[in-house]
């Protein structure tokens, strides 16, 4: 994004930057319901229930509801298709996020299921580069925990209030920054020489939750077979300074 | 004493035979290599095909395959190998006694493959010392069971006189990549749609926005 400019002798390549494909998100935007109706009546629920939360809402791929809502309103407008019984979204089937390139707002994207009404609703949020930041909504679904996580590793989106927000795929030590963004090279930042050191100075047994492999649990709460998951002082960093006791 | 028993060739001959100690010790260790499986991807199931029953890998000595590095004599890395698995693959291999050896198994372990990304090691060679590479995406059981062949025969031509120099592992090294920096870099220069990459270590500016042809359109 920073480094268009200076495309130099090649030609006008100008649209590849964009992104793949014409996207939606080059068409003109209007504010307000889509004029295909519908076919979830959660959308037309949303409509009325936050007329200022939700900003648009669209139709794709023939019957997949697309609703666009404000990012700082996502825990109140998830949190009341999740609680009230008309809505009942109870099974957050995904987070994950879409980078469009070009310097385009990432888009946060959540796809919802209601078990008792059958029915998938997708609600996303759009996020601008300088503001990746969004609350969490561990709060509402505790299966959000690894998902945002993911979206945080891949995308760097931070999520507000997440109670372990640290890389999920990526190494701990990984500092080649987001690798699904669109301005993410291909093969990295890194020299391959430096990605194979950086690799071998990890400790693989850091990958693990502390607690989760025995005797490594100095920050272990309780004792017995179900006090394995209380642990103090978890959170970015925590746990990774720990010595090589060899082999 | 032993002339009177039944020798080893009937009766009346020898109880005893003489032979080169070279000899027996490489044709007791090339009979009972047992394999250390790790198996990452699809190259992991013609490995479990070559253990079944129509391949039958035990008919060349690899009767079990040991789930412990610390008793395996042979470590078969079939499928692909991310950044993140690679200090697992050491550590798997530090474990693992001497005598040791390791097949690379298929494209994607032998140099990457198609996987020229971020994530993934170009090579294993880069992390652990190969004795035999095993093309193929995924290479067929027999492949697999001529390259177990082929560290067989690499057995066979081995000395106990030139263990030290065949076998020289560094205490030192154990989590520090196998291969230097110049070599990693020569392994894994950059080819084909490759974003610019240099040859030593730091931070690279790529510029992949400026290389449009990078993309697909």
């Amino acid at each position: 994004m920073a480094d268009q400019g200076s495309a130099g002798s090649v030609p006008d390549f100008s649209f590849v930057a964009s992104g793949p494909g014409r996207s939606h998100a080059d068409a003109p935007e209007q504010e307000g319901p889509a004029s295909v109706p519908p076919g979830n009546p959660s959308v037309t629920a949303l409509w009325e229930q936050f007329p200022d939360g939700v900003l648009r809402n669209r139709v794709c791929a023939g019957d997949e509801d697309v609703v666009y809502i404000d990012p700082g309103r996502v825990t109140e407008i998830l949190g009341w298709l999740h609680e009230m019984p008309d809505q009942h979204y109870d099974h957050l089937a995904d987070v994950t996020a879409v980078d469009y390139g070009g310097g385009r707002p990432i888009e946060v994207v959540y796809q919802l299921w209601s078990i008792p009404h059958r029915a998938a609703l997708r609600v996303k949020c759009e996020l601008s580069l300088d503001g990746l930041e969004i609350d969490s909504v561990t709060g509402i679904w505790v299966g959000a925990d690894w998902l945002e996580r993911e979206v945080y590793d891949l995308f760097g989106v931070t999520f507000r209030g997440h109670p372990d927000l640290r890389r999920i795929l990526m190494p701990d030590n990984y500092a080649e920054g987001h690798p699904l963004r669109k301005d993410f090279p291909l093969r990295g930042r890194f020299s391959r020489a430096e990605q194979t050191r950086r690799a071998l100075t990890q400790d693989p047994e850091d990958y693990y939750m502390p607690g989760e492999i025995g005797e490594r649990t100095p920050q272990l709460v309780g004792s017995g077979a179900d006090g394995g998951h209380e642990v103090v002082g978890s959170g970015p960093g925590a746990g990774g300074e720990e010595d090589d006791d060899g082999l | 004493m032993g002339v009177d028993k039944p020798g080893v060739l009937g009766a009346g001959t020898p109880a005893f035979l003489t032979t080169r100690l070279d000899f027996v010790v490489n044709w007791a260790r090339r009979n009972s290599l047992w394999p250390m499986p790790f198996g990452t991807a699809c190259c992991a199931i013609e490995m479990m095909a070559s253990a079944a029953s129509n391949f039958d890998l035990a008919r060349f000595g690899m009767e079990r395959m040991s789930f412990s590095p610390r008793q395996a004599d042979v470590l078969i890395c079939a499928g692909r190998v991310p950044y993140k698995l690679a200090p697992v693959l050491r550590r798997i291999w530090d474990q693992m006694m001497q005598p040791k050896w390791c097949i690379s198994m298929g494209a994607c372990a032998s140099s990457g493959g198609v996987f020229d990304v971020y994530s993934m090691v170009q090579g294993i060679d880069t992390i652990v010392p190969v004795d035999v590479y095993i093309p193929g995406c995924p290479p067929r059981p027999e492949g697999l069971i001529y390259g177990l062949m082929m560290v067989q025969e690499k057995i066979r031509g081995e000395s106990l006189a030139r263990h030290g120099e065949l076998r020289a592992e560094d205490p030192l090294a154990v989590g520090r990549p196998r291969a230097d920096d110049r070599e990693v870099a020569d392994l894994t220069g950059p080819f084909g749609n490759s974003t610019q990459q240099n040859q030593v270590s730091g931070l690279v500016e790529t510029g992949a926005i400026e290389r449009p042809e990078d993309r697909l359109t």
